[in-house]
């Protein structure tokens, strides 16, 4: 339906794009120019697609051919009457629901809508299968959806596993290949066809006995270049496996309980979807592509119906803003169901664990992509962090988004197209780091923070190249593989996890008070005097470690040891990216004081020396806390042990869970030593800073009076300052000067002579960064 | 993104959020300001920052993903100019777990509730009390009761904006992105309350 309306419309609005879409004032201007190459590029693609699906025909001669499909469904289009399932909607929704093929211009491949009659004799409101000759690339596809299925079975304690990546699953070549070995995926992938693992084979042999590695490569050949506008929706729906996710009536069943609910409105505890969502998904359908001429009133209640079944289908996401774009966009290219099942993919594999209540998995991606930069772009970050920028401000919304509204919508097309064609979030990073490398030398000419960030959003969006976008982003990081991503993720999860885990305990403490009593009650049974302990440290960080141990010690049996464990660990991790904090930063302190030694500059300098000496009691604090709340978890565990003696049965894994802990213990203590080691060694740093410091001022001293004018030079001194810092820094990196690369955005007026170097290799990044 | 341990916090040392030490122009006449509008989904807080940016009203605003930003610089009476670096946040509840990467060194703070929703106001007062929590701890907090033209559907009192913002200290207004009440105001007292750099 939307299909229909935006093919009539996008001639007649110049300040709408092909796609419907709203154009920003000011690149209307920039989007006709670029218009004329969409064209010619839309045409060469076109006929690379037809050429390729003719050839498919040829070899793979499926038993239905495209010709005989369009015979039938020809006959079968017009006959077909759909009932809908919702009646109340059915009044105004007929003109909607014809089918695609009533807009669609007469191209080579053109749009034909199957309603078999399976679908129509289970009244399916709006369900169209992909044209056949599409099946190769569906078929190829859905293997990765078994595959996955299999591997989720195999992992399912493992949390925030993702889909394989057809890409490790196939290629062994690369540059990428030393960066990771012995990993699952290039174990599964060597050999060409003969023994990859066994299962996934099975699967794939059943389906098609054909190999179908070099139609992969085609396909991810043809995809980079683009899918044409007219095959986008279907071709999309191959590459998320939607015929193999879907379940017949399923759709259906979700939107008819979810009408239920809507009658019996004042029951609170009915299984349907809860009133946040709903209230939230209402707030957001008006303001998801205002104006888009499909996104009438049938177009809205389809958004509706979608998420509010998606939220209903998944509820550990439920409703995240961010998905009524996707399930717009998703609309414009197809029918209802069919975009219920591409959202499912979408949100459930590809984007595991991004919308969830936490958005942990997203958190965590940010996490790598900044790592990733540093690696990849040492120059730009130190110029970023030298604003006071931080990186995730910018990609945490382009990653959030998937770039829709951060992008012109062509590149977002062509970025999607790879994107769930490859079936993973490996094309969020490229695409990302491919900005960051056009718009990199502009971003290191900026002054202020400010100025930084405004340049790079209005850099992005008005990225209408889009093949130049996608070609960097392909084939400019090679080495980002799902496989690299993977193994950075598991390295940066656990920070994650502490922070959210944090959050939720303040979140109870705050939104159940009755729930904080229960667990102060749990402590009166208990002999130990942790309770008069915990009153004297009121508020503080003990507090909550020691809520959280009552609560655990409370049920007293074995999960809790092992939970226990668990939190240790990541207690330990903490306490270990602590010190590698404070390290960073002492040795940053003591840069800083040098430098200030140099600019020698009075005040600054003693200003500098109280902040060290104030950071330095707060980190003596911050030890000194970790030390009591060790204390505490020791007598928790103490505890537990006699407990454990008490319960005979659970006593042998009990005993192996307290030595884990026990030595896990020992670790911290090991830590703590170390950590306090390397006070005692700021601590010495800092002496050796002050009397830097007082020889500093005699001298100054003994300047100050040979001339008397400090006052009306002052503000001469601090920018002098100010420039002194910059030449450090900047001098610091130039060492790593790699070649520059032009801006193609010509209306920069700076040239920038600090080229982006794409190879520099990681190496260099761990000198600019300072690893510990 | 709401865990930065793997570095040193940077603002760390810095004034409360006023860029000083950035290279940028940032004296006593020239003020750099890094703000954060936080508040309930829907209230107007990009309504709000486009009014004031590029005074329009777009009734057909856009869902916020994540957050977007926006600057604005404006001129004090004093002939001071003071240069808004925004942040304008995404509301829905789940989101709030990214706010603490935006508000963390911000110098300003605006928190925004819908005058017609009570529950944008209980929302506000979170938000109020996460920053105090673990906000930057000089940081400007205002409070703002959006959608005064909806003074009809009203459903949270002035006095009680008025009293909440009063007992924690806050700036209180109540503005209308779409008539553009107070929304000029807003920025100019938030400018006014600003710490200055000493400038001796
Ligand atoms: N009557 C009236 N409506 C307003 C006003 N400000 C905003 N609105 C309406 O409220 C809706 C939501 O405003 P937004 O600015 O998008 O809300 P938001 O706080 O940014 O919401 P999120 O991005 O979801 O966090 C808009 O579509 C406007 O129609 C106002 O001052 N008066
Ligand atoms: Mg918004």
């Amino acid at each position: 339906m939307a299909e229909l309306s935006f093919n009539l419309l996008h001639t007649l609005d110049p300040r709408r794009d092909a796609y419907g879409f709203a154009l920003r004032p000011q690149h209307v201007q920039r989007y006709k120019e670029y218009a004329k190459i969409y064209k010619e590029e839309e045409g060469e693609r076109s006929d690379k697609w037809k050429e390729f699906f003719e050839r498919l025909v040829i070899s793979d001669q499926p038993c239905s051919s495209d010709e005989e499909y369009k015979e039938t469904l020809r006959v079968e289009a017009t006959e077909c009457k759909i009932e809908t399932v919702l009646e109340s909607e059915e009044s105004d929704d007929s003109g909607g629901k014809k089918s695609i093929s009533d807009g669609s211009k007469e191209r080579d491949l053109e749009k034909e809508v199957h309603r078999s009659k399976e679908t129509k004799t289970h009244e399916v409101q709006t369900w169209a299968q992909i044209r056949p000759s599409l099946g190769a690339i569906e078929i190829m596809m859905s293997s990765r959806i078994l595959m996955s299925k299999d591997m989720i079975d195999e992992q399912k304690t493992i949390s925030g596993d993702h889909l394989p990546s057809i890409e490790e699953a196939k290629s062994p070549g690369g540059a990428s290949e030393e960066e990771f070995d012995g990993d699952v995926y290039v174990n599964a992938t060597s050999d060409d066809n003969a023994n990859a693992t066994g299962t996934v084979t099975a699967e794939v042999d059943e389906v098609s006995p054909k190999n179908l590695f070099p139609l992969k490569e085609e396909v991810e050949f043809l995809v980079r270049g683009g899918v044409p506008k007219d095959l986008r929706g279907e071709v999309w729906q191959a590459f998320v496996g939607v015929k193999t996710r879907r379940v017949e009536r399923y759709y259906q069943n979700l939107l008819a309980q979810e009408a239920n609910d809507g009658e019996h409105k004042d029951h609170e505890d009915s299984s349907g979807v809860p009133k946040k969502w709903k209230r939230q998904i209402e707030k957001d359908i008006p303001r998801t592509f205002p104006g888009h001429p499909a996104l009438d009133d049938n177009g809205r209640n389809s958004l509706r119906r979608l998420l509010l079944a998606y939220a209903q289908h998944n509820p550990s996401v439920g409703y995240c803003q961010a998905m009524n774009f996707f399930a717009g966009l998703l609309l414009l290219l197809m029918p209802e169901e069919n975009a219920f099942w591409t959202l499912v993919g979408i949100i459930d594999d590809y984007f595991g664990g991004y919308y969830t209540e936490e958005m942990i998995e997203s958190q965590v991606d940010q996490l790598v992509f900044e790592e990733l930069m540093r690696e990849r772009f040492p120059k730009l970050v130190n110029h970023l962090d030298y604003l006071g920028v931080q990186v995730a401000w910018i990609s945490g919304p382009w990653f959030l988004s998937i770039f829709v509204n951060m992008l012109p919508w062509e590149s977002v097309f062509r970025v999607w197209d790879v994107l769930l064609f490859e079936g993973n979030r490996v094309m969020l990073f490229r695409t990302a780091l491919a900005l960051m490398e056009l718009y990199g030398p502009a971003l290191v000419t900026t002054k202020d923070a400010g100025d930084a960030i405004t340049l790079l959003q209005s850099l992005a969006g008005s990225t209408f190249d889009s093949s130049q976008l996608v070609l960097t982003a392909c084939m400019g990081f090679l080495a980002v593989t799902e496989a690299r991503l993977q193994e950075l993720r598991t390295k940066h999860r656990p920070a994650v996890l502490v922070v959210v885990e944090e959050r939720s305990k303040r979140g109870r403490v705050w939104k159940d008070s009755k729930g904080l009593a229960s667990k102060l009650y749990s402590f009166k049974h208990d002999p130990v005097s942790l309770i008069e302990e915990k009153k004297s440290a009121e508020g503080g960080d003990n507090l909550e470690l020691l809520n959280s141990l009552s609560v655990d010690s409370e049920l007293g049996s074995l999960p809790d040891l092992q939970e226990q464990v668990v939190w240790l660990k990541v207690e330990l991790c903490r306490l270990l990216e602590e010190k590698r904090a404070a390290v960073l930063r002492a040795e940053e302190l003591e840069t800083a004081l040098m430098e200030m030694v140099k600019q020698d500059n009075r005040r600054e300098l003693s200003a500098r020396v109280e902040l060290l000496e104030q950071e330095l009691a707060e980190l003596k604090q911050a030890l000194a806390d970790k030390r009591e709340q060790e204390t505490a978890m020791l007598q928790v565990l103490m505890r537990v042990e006699q407990e454990q003696r008490v319960t005979e049965d659970a006593r042998i894994s009990a005993e192996q869970d307290a030595a884990a802990q026990r030595y896990a213990v020992h670790v911290l203590q090991e830590r703590y030593e170390k950590a306090l080691a390397s006070v005692a060694e700021m601590e010495k740093r800092v002496v050796i800073a002050e009397s830097m410091l007082e020889a500093t001022l005699q001298y100054e001293s003994g300047q100050s009076k040979a001339h008397a004018s400090p006052r009306s030079t002052r503000n001469q001194d601090t920018s002098t300052r100010k420039t002194g810092l910059l030449s450090f820094g900047l001098g610091w990196r130039d060492r790593n000067k790699g070649k520059p690369t032009d801006v193609k955005e010509s209306n920069l007026s700076h040239s920038p002579n600090e080229g982006m170097d794409p190879s520099s290799s990681e190496k260099e990044t761990k000198n600019e960064q300072k690893e510990t | 993104m709401g865990c930065s341990s793997s570095l040193p916090d940077r603002s760390s040392g810095q004034l409360a959020g006023l860029n000083s030490e950035n290279g940028g122009v940032s004296d006593a006449k020239n003020l750099r300001v890094k703000l954060v509008l936080l508040g309930d989904s829907g209230v107007g807080k990009s309504c709000i920052v486009l009014r004031f940016v590029r005074g329009q009203f777009d009734p057909t605003s856009k869902v916020t993903v994540g957050a977007s930003f926006l600057s604005q610089t404006i001129a004090l009476q004093d002939s001071t100019t003071v240069k808004f670096e925004i942040w304008d946040t995404a509301g829905q509840e789940r989101y709030a777990a990214l706010a603490p990467l935006y508000y963390r060194g911000a110098a300003v703070a605006v928190v925004v509730y819908d005058i017609t929703s009570p529950e944008s106001f209980a929302k506000a007062q979170y938000w109020v009390k996460e920053l105090q929590k673990h906000g930057n701890p000089d940081i400007v907090m205002a409070l703002v009761g959006n959608k005064a033209d909806l003074n009809e559907k009203r459903e949270v009192p002035v006095q009680d904006g008025i009293d909440y913002a009063e007992k924690n200290g806050m700036f209180f207004i109540e503005t209308s992105a779409k008539t553009a009440d107070n929304i000029n105001q807003l920025f100019e007292e938030i400018a006014k309350r600003l710490p200055r750099p000493a400038s001796s």
